[in-house]
């Protein structure tokens, strides 16, 4: 099957991030493929290449950059979040006179539409809120 | 037949709400802040087994909230049964 995956919860409160990426995992483990994974509203946050979580925490952002790396797995921020957010990348922070991007690399910005093609090519989109 | 995945306190409206559209064939997984339904002998517990639903809580989650014993009627679950959980109902309402 393929799956999508739409994150909404905040990598700092809550374990919704944490969740999605682990059962993320868990998709690819028994076979199935992951069309993108689309991170909304405070999900946005987790792109962020500047946060520092406290030592005896784990950083949500790794487990999905983890999954970028070793299934190339398509992460998503959407474009209007993450700018409200100040989640910026190198052309976005050149484009609003911003000092420097704040972006993982292993995430992109776009648009909303790529949540709407994302659930007409998949058999599953997956929300993970909270 | 939905897969409703609960992340909410029980005294929120989002638990509220979603008890209202449970219907017969439906489950639920209990995850995040919705796992304190799976405490015995609490009204929101017993509101949920009411409904007949098949009930989940996803046991991760569970014993971060310190509950090493849902109750009755609710299963523990592990990452790949929420999976496979999806892979059974196609569609999924998310809760929070």
């Amino acid at each position: 099957m393929i799956y999508s995956l739409l994150v909404l919860s905040s990598p700092a409160s809550g374990h919704g991030s944490r969740t999605g990426a682990e059962f993320a995992r868990s998709v690819i483990a028994r076979g199935h493929s992951i069309h993108r994974v689309f991170f909304l509203d405070a999900g946005t946050l987790t792109g962020s290449c500047n946060s520092v979580f406290p030592q005896d925490e784990s950083d949500p952002a790794l487990a999905w950059e983890a999954l970028h790396r070793e299934h190339a797995v398509e992460l998503v921020l959407c474009i209007s979040s993450a700018l409200r957010y100040g989640m910026l990348d190198e052309t976005e922070a050149t484009r609003y006179e911003r000092p420097s991007a704040s972006i993982n690399p292993a995430f992109t910005v776009s648009g909303l539409g790529q949540l709407v093609d994302a659930c007409a090519h998949s058999d599953r989109l997956i929300t993970f809120g909270g | 037949m939905i897969l409703h995945t609960l992340n909410a306190l029980p005294s929120s409206a989002a638990f509220g709400d979603c008890l209202k559209l449970l219907q017969p064939g439906d489950a639920v997984v209990l995850l995040g802040d919705g796992v304190y339904a799976a405490l015995e002998d609490t009204s929101p517990c017993d509101e949920l087994r009411a409904t007949g639903v098949e009930l989940f809580i996803l046991q991760a989650d569970a014993l971060l909230a310190g509950i090493d014993r849902p109750a009755e009627g609710c299963n523990s679950i592990g990452m790949d049964e929420l999976v496979a959980l999806t892979e059974r109902f196609p569609r999924q309402l998310a809760w929070y």
